[in-house]
């Protein structure tokens, strides 16, 4: 799974959200490492749908412009998790080996 | 005209690059987040957010665009891409070594070097339509056209006759690398008819189909 990928699904996790939400929301979830474009994030997102793990969960007319919150399917949610735990069990794996070295402060 | 206009103005113009069926869906959507994330009293739209636009918009067109669900539809997909691929590595070789092959025949069997010529321009000539052939039918396929899949087992027969007509002229012997390459095209094509008329791609031409992966309604 692509990072931003994951970082869509993560920010989708507790709360259905719009668009613009999304951005801001794996702006703060990576830091600021990653800021999602508008294109990027939309042709993302239709994948999703396509691949039946993001649904739309309501619309909105905020100041007379379109807003569609989205949300996880169960079988994103289930996705997610598989995805978070075998990047856990890497990142757990890697500290284990670096920690003796004093790597890792 | 004040800025905000200017700017909508320039977004949609690049928004044209998505496909119809998708800007008719997120066009509004999208433009709200433009605008969102636009700068304060912006009136072009920036650089790096344009290329960005065009290259997911231009991305969308390309990709297949079958689900996951529908595994043996994708696999069948990439199967067709791949023979049109194979397809056009046929083109090259036959154009590549037909010097060697009008050779051959012209040693080995004199009175059958002008049909040999005749039938190696026939193959430069129906090759590449082959390949757009391939292209159309793999484009129409991924897109739950039904007659899309009895036109490409048509296509894929009239490849078989080909590959027959092939072996009569002993092309195995005078052309070996072009019949390998024909035949690995026709091998492809025969895997992708098999997937694509599989039980499990049914449910994918049906036209009531209810797979999860519909779109929602707008």
């Amino acid at each position: 799974m692509q990072e931003a990928t994951f970082l869509i699904l993560t920010s989708l996790a507790d709360s259905s959200q719009h668009g613009y939400g999304i951005i801001n929301d794996v702006a703060e979830i990576s830091g600021g490492r990653v800021r999602l474009r508008a294109g990027t994030l939309y042709t993302a997102l239709d994948r999703l749908r396509m691949d039946g793990l993001v649904e739309v969960d309501r619309e909105e007319v905020v100041e007379g412009r379109l807003r569609r919150y989205y949300q996880l399917t169960p079988s994103g949610t289930k996705l997610l998790a598989a995805e978070a735990a075998r990047l856990q069990a890497n990142a757990a794996a890697a500290m284990r080996r670096l920690n003796p070295l004093g790597v890792v402060t | 005209m004040n800025s905000t206009a200017s700017l909508e103005r320039g977004y949609r113009r690049l928004l044209a690059v998505y496909p119809r069926a998708f800007r008719r869906e997120n066009e509004e959507e999208i433009l709200a987040v433009l605008l969102a994330t636009a700068g304060q009293g912006q009136r072009r739209p920036g650089l790096a957010v344009s290329a960005d636009l065009i290259r997911s918009g231009l991305l969308m067109r390309l990709r297949p665009t079958v689900p996951h669900s529908a595994r043996t539809v994708r696999a069948a997909v990439k199967l067709i891409y791949l023979a049109a691929l194979a397809e056009l590595a046929a083109v090259i070789t036959i154009v590549s070594t037909s010097g060697v092959v009008l050779g051959y025949v012209q040693r080995t069997a004199p009175a059958a070097s002008h049909a040999a010529a005749l039938s190696l321009t026939e193959d430069e000539i129906t090759g590449p339509i082959g390949i757009v052939v391939l292209l159309w039918l793999a484009w129409a396929i991924g897109r739950r056209h039904a007659w899309a899949r009895v036109a490409f087992i048509i296509f894929w027969g009239i490849t078989t006759l080909g590959i027959l007509a092939a072996l009569a002229e002993d092309a195995a012997v005078a052309a070996p690398a072009d019949f390998a390459v024909g035949v690995l095209a026709w091998l492809l094509q025969l895997t992708a008819v098999l997937l694509v008329f599989a039980k499990q791609s049914a449910p994918y031409y049906r036209p009531e189909s209810a797979e999860p992966a519909d779109r929602l309604p707008a």
